[in-house]
């Protein structure tokens, strides 16, 4: 044992910094080669093209939704200096800034709650479902759901803002929310009370969500409180086709929601 | 010469292995999901990523021609008070804070249904394009959710009874197929809660109420 130390140290410097980076050589090559047979997989005609075309697609998204959220800033910043009675568009612009709060257009800072949900890595079990073992839309939901009656004011996915039309579905193994494409890990961040962390941990249908999934199929839960989480501005459209304001509504509604 | 030997051979190996890394990290960030995905799968995702552009780039046109609206009215010193009021009544509308009218589908609930049939009916109802939802009179907001055992649910602190009735507002057959389609809820839930009937009826015109939640939040700060 000691002649292997005093041999080790007769060793040049360099050639153990080589050998460490030999290692890790070796190691990302094994690990490069392991991810090729994914790509592989591109062996059908009608793949490749589906593949980039879907790509392309959530390319254009991500840039309508930037589009969108500056076009946002902007009509907020003209609407703010513009012309007109001022006490009135004083009073107009504090009640659309309330009701840009209310919609969810404006992004969040507060204290809350991060949870991240993974798919399973137990062996799936001879006749089991493969799908239980694989993070779905009803377990982001049922997060969800728990995080809003514990006191959530506000909830994103990904980044994605949950509103009043958020819906999310199941495709393939990753699922869909606001018509966006997300895939695992999900994190689902919210911004509520003080001790929501304490409110989620501590209910009762927490505990029985906890005990069939993760117990139950191994899904990979985590969760953390934390001081400034931060939920983003909902990116998206909202106009309205078939819903309309009350012809003798309260508020100063002129005009009917007229969708394009 | 033997370090400056030792040298190179470092470098080139840190060399290598800084490419690989980088080609290691693309690899599993770029397009690992859409590999996983069947063709069918990719098909659907298509499709819905086409009907979310679409909207996405209307709203685009929408906000582009409101604001070049306002940027004349400020060029000219017009007021823009008239501007002002009609996207500050879009906004309330969309978010629930006004009662709402129009066309759509009621569902009436019957039997003891769980809180989770319960929202996954709402869920089924935002996917199929619902623009306003209420349950017995409840308008349905982001944080809505039904809670408790089945046939004694609640909605944000609003008893329901053995029997309730969700309202949507939308294009009625696009909401009646979305629930009445071969594995969809109507059907799942016959073969679970076979003591649960959904009945979905088109309604010419609906009126949901506003939200009685102030939606202004306590504890969350607009982001600096």
């Amino acid at each position: 044992m000691k002649g292997l130390i005093a041999r080790a140290r007769r060793v040049p410097s360099w050639q153990l910094t080589l050998a460490a980076a030999l290692l890790v050589l070796g190691f990302l090559m094994v690990a490069q080669a392991g991810a090729q047979p994914s790509l592989v997989q591109y062996t059908t005609q009608e793949r490749p093209p589906l593949v980039a075309t879907a790509t392309e697609l959530q390319q254009q998204q991500d840039d309508l939704k930037a589009q969108i959220l500056a076009l946002r800033a902007q009509i907020e910043q003209l609407e703010a200096s513009s012309a007109g009675n001022s006490a009135l568009v004083t009073s107009l612009n504090d009640q659309l800034e309330q009701a840009r709060l209310a919609a969810g257009f404006i992004d969040l800072q507060g204290p809350g709650v991060v949870v991240q949900l993974e798919d399973s890595t137990q062996p799936i079990p001879p006749g089991a479902a493969p799908g239980d073992y694989l993070v779905s839309s009803s377990d982001i939901r049922a997060v969800v759901d728990e995080l809003w009656l514990d006191g959530a004011e506000a909830i994103a996915v990904n980044g994605e803002r949950i509103t009043a039309t958020s819906g999310m579905t199941d495709i393939g193994s990753s699922i869909l929310l606001n018509g966006a494409y997300l895939q695992p890990p999900y994190q689902i961040v919210a911004i509520g009370p003080r001790d929501l962390y304490t409110r989620m941990t501590t209910s009762a249908s927490f505990a029985q969500y906890v005990k069939a999934r993760v117990e139950g199929f191994g899904i990979r839960l985590g969760a953390g409180s934390l001081d400034k989480a931060v939920v983003p501005a909902y990116a998206g459209g909202v106009a309205l086709t078939y819903a309309r304001a009350l012809p003798a509504s309260p508020s100063p509604a002129t005009s009917p929601g007229v969708a394009p | 010469m033997r370090s400056r030997r030792a040298q190179l051979t470092i470098a080139i190996v840190a060399l290598l292995l800084g490419f690989l890394s980088i080609v290691q990290l693309r690899a599993q960030a770029g397009g690992v999901g859409l590999a996983n995905l069947t063709s069918q799968d990719l098909t659907t995702l298509i499709a819905n990523l086409n009907q979310r552009n679409g909207q996405l780039s209307a709203e685009v046109d929408t906000l582009r021609t409101q604001a070049r609206d306002l940027q004349q009215a400020r060029s000219l010193g017009v007021s823009a008070v008239g501007g002002l009021r009609e996207d500050l009544a879009s906004i309330r509308l969309w978010a629930g804070l006004d009662p709402v009218t129009g066309r759509g589908v009621t569902v009436d609930c019957t039997g003891p249904m769980s809180a989770d049939a319960a929202n996954d009916l709402i869920n089924e109802l935002r996917l199929a394009g619902a623009e306003a939802l209420a349950i017995d009179g409840v308008r349905v907001v982001a944080s809505t959710v039904v809670a408790g055992p089945p046939g004694a649910l609640s909605v944000e602190n609003v008893a329901l009874g053995s029997s309730f009735q969700v309202s949507a507002i939308g294009n009625s057959i696009n909401l009646t197929a979305a629930l009445t389609r071969v594995g969809g809820i109507v059907s799942q839930l016959q073969v679970t809660s076979p003591n649960v009937q959904l009945a979905v009826s088109p309604e010419n015109s609906l009126v949901l109420p506003a939200t009685d939640r102030s939606l202004i939040p306590a504890d969350a700060r607009p982001r600096l």
